[in-house]
């Protein structure tokens, strides 16, 4: 703090102050404590609610038709403290049905149904695995160009890499769509070879498959997991791998004894982008599956937002992701032993 | 003994149309400590990678204890490398690094560690062996590389200027300790250096290179008071240049006429008169004239000079030309106005073929 008011000046420095805080405070707060807050409370729509109401109607009809019949002033008053009880009862009713009230509690996140479960953990476990994929095909890259490329074609192929980014992801999903398609690149292929017929509809169904949908997440997220093992495996010392080598190891050994250890905040960077995004991801399992096989969570709570207007259970849905997200961060953190700053770096 | 012998037969290695090293026959004894000498970008870490394996000869073949190594990976050789930069793994503590070889060929822990902790001790770490390199001074991290080459019972140790990032000190410490090291276990040292004085005090050989081409190979005696080029001669211990062409020449000595005078010195390389040629004469090799005048004799002007303890340099000019004697600090040396009378012998001077001298120094 001091030194950034002696390096730019009280007027420039509490602007960056301000900004920063605006930043934390609009953009990552706010929407934050907003799903937060709507998560936790549902309205308890009565559904007898209207009955009630018609019922204490034609009671007090009754009663009224009562108050008209009767003779002494006693029963009169005595008809008409039951007609206000009555008046006062349908006010309440009538309040509650326009302004229902708001319950507190737990009820959004304990209320999901089994099914709905079952897609909360299934896309758990396909995040994962794309993860786990993408880390399998990124690593060798990641090295490669770090490592055993020369200058010129490591340039070439992180171009490779990065130019597909320049087109929408939307774009990117859809040319998969088309490989993968009934009627698509890799059915043509196979038509023409005469292994499948369009005809007799023997066309590999990859679409029904979930693994069309890794295909797609890991190609959509590779830029995720290959930069930051990218950055890690740049930064060691190339002596290190020759001296490994020199020692007698084999390459098997080298990377589980020295590259990858030292490329373990990398890792564990990439793998948490990676299973993020592909967890949370919408269009690439809506478009990739078009309906036709299962939902992913992400579909599920787009629903709650958007076809139910279930806002408060949408919230809860979100939100279990995010703590979903927050343990796998925390897991990784762990088990590979990296502290929030290696990550931060 | 452990060590054997490294035969380089006509090496050559070519970088597209760089040649770094041309075509080179060299043999280094089994059991020798054996340093390679030359300024920066010679080529010496070149040959030291072809050896190890990391670079394969453009022609030619490296053979160790006789067995030809073309082909072979520098995990399939009998040689063990200390880098420039020492390249300790920093993730792993000190006995990990020492057992990584050990490792790599699939000995149990428990082997490994008691092999890891004898040669820490060894080499005087005993007690460091849980630390992480980072946590050792610079010499002991040295120490620690050499553990870890060693660990793998290496028949030939190739060390690239490890004591080049050391202070004075503590360089000078390592030189005897390595030395040591290499008497104890016998194995064949091929050291690299740019450094002529620590060349000299460690190696029972030298190779004294330039640009890609071993000039002088010889005991370290050798190399000191029989330099063959110019190169050497100025590369190796401090020495007095002053070019001329021959004027007389006979089997044995050479009359130079040069700016400054006419000398005589040893024909080393058979001249004859009207060769261009340079006379060289050691610091210690020459004096002020006092009583008897040697073969030699001239007028310089004297500069100053420089203490250095046991003896002073003094820095004299002949016209532009430097002259350095070297005198034992056994009275004071100044005072000097006027020309002062030099000389030496001619059996102290050589006279070779003008050639490139070094003149960084
Ligand atoms: N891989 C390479 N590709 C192209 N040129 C190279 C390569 N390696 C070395 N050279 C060149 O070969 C020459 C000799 O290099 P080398 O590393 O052997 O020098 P050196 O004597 O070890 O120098 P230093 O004392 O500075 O380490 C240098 O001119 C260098 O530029
Ligand atoms: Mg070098």
């Amino acid at each position: 703090m001091h030194s950034l008011i002696r390096s730019y000046g009280k007027p420039l420095t509490s602007l960056f102050v301000c900004l920063t805080a605006f930043w934390l405070l609009v953009m990552i707060a706010l929407p934050q404590a907003f799903m937060i807050e709507h998560s936790l409370w549902h309205i308890d729509r009565d559904d007898q609610l209207g009955m009630k109401i018609d019922r204490a109607y034609s009671e007090m009809g009754l009663v009224e038709y009562d108050l008209k019949a009767a003779k002494t002033e006693k029963v009169r008053a005595e008809f008409q403290t039951r007609i206000d009880a009555l008046k006062a009862q349908i006010a309440a009713l009538e309040a509650q049905e326009t302004e229902p009230p708001k319950i507190y509690g737990i009820h959004n996140y304990t209320k999901m149904s089994e099914l709905h479960f079952t897609i909360f953990l299934k896309s758990i476990v396909f995040a994962l695995m794309v993860t786990v994929l993408a880390l399998v095909v990124c690593y060798p890259m990641a090295f490669t160009i770090a490592k055993l490329a020369t200058p010129y074609k490591a340039a070439l192929m992180m171009l490779g890499l990065i130019i597909p980014y320049a087109i929408n992801e939307l774009l990117r999903v859809y040319a998969w769509l088309m490989i993968l398609d009934y009627q698509g690149v890799i059915n043509s292929a196979l038509a023409w070879l005469g292994l499948v017929s369009f005809e007799a509809k023997t066309w590999v169904p990859f679409l029904e498959n979930p693994g069309s949908v890794f295909v797609a997440l890991i190609y959509a997220y590779v830029l995720f997991m290959i930069f930051p093992i990218y950055n890690t495996v740049e930064t060691l010392d190339k002596n290190q791998l020759e001296a490994a080598k020199d020692l007698g190891a084999s390459t098997w050994k080298t990377h589980m004894r020295i590259v990858i250890p030292h490329a373990k905040p990398g890792i564990a960077v990439g793998c948490i982008m990676t299973f993020m995004l592909s967890v949370g991801s919408y269009s690439v399992p809506q478009i990739m599956t078009r309906g036709k096989s299962g939902d992913w969570f992400s579909q599920l709570i787009y629903r709650q937002f958007f076809e139910s207007q279930n806002w408060n259970t949408g919230a809860a849905y979100s939100f279990s992701l995010v703590i979903v997200c927050l343990a796998f961060i925390l897991i990784m953190m762990k088990s590979f032993k990296v502290g929030i700053r290696d990550i931060a770096k | 003994m452990r060590g054997k012998n490294v035969q380089l037969e006509n090496v050559v290695m070519r970088f597209g149309d760089f040649t770094a090293v041309h075509q080179t026959n060299l043999e280094v004894n089994a059991g020798e400590f054996f340093s390679v000498l030359g300024p920066s970008g010679c080529g010496k870490t070149t040959i030291l990678r072809m050896v190890s394996g990391f670079m394969e000869p453009s022609e030619g073949r490296v053979l160790i204890g006789g067995e030809d190594m073309t082909g072979k990976g520098p995990n399939k050789r009998p040689t063990a490398l200390i880098f420039q930069n020492l390249a300790l793994f920093p993730l792993m503590s000190n006995w990990e690094n020492v057992a990584f070889g050990l490792e790599a060929r699939g000995i149990d822990k428990k082997t490994r560690r008691n092999k890891a902790y004898e040669l820490l001790a060894l080499v005087g770490l005993s007690g460091q062996e849980m630390k992480k390199p980072s946590e050792l001074s610079g010499g002991q991290r040295q120490r620690v590389a050499i553990a870890r080459a060693l660990a793998v019972e290496p028949s030939v140790l190739l060390l690239d200027e490890p004591l080049s990032a050391l202070d004075l000190k503590l360089r000078q410490h390592m030189r005897a300790e390595l030395k040591e090291i290499q008497r104890k276990t016998g194995v064949t040292f091929i050291f690299i250096t740019h450094d002529q004085g620590e060349a000299l005090t460690m190696s029972d050989r030298i190779a004294v290179m330039k640009n890609g081409v071993i000039e002088q190979v010889g005991r370290t005696d050798d190399i000191y008071s029989k330099p063959l080029t110019p190169f050497v001669a100025t590369f190796v211990g401090e020495n007095n240049v002053l070019p001329g062409r021959v004027t007389n020449a006979d089997k044995d000595f050479a009359q130079i006429e040069t700016a400054h005078g006419i000398f005589r010195g040893r024909n080393q390389d058979s001249l004859k008169p009207g060769n261009s040629a340079m006379l060289f004469v050691r610091p210690e090799r020459a004096a002020i004239v006092n009583g008897t005048t040697p073969d030699n004799a001239f007028d310089a002007r004297f500069e100053r000079r420089d203490l250095e303890g046991a003896f002073v340099n003094l820095h004299f000019r002949l016209g532009d030309n430097p002259f350095i004697v070297h005198e034992a600090n056994l009275r004071l040396h100044n005072g000097f106005d006027g020309p002062i009378q030099l000389g030496f012998n001619a059996d102290d001077a050589v006279v070779m073929a003008s050639g490139e001298v070094n003149d960084d120094a």
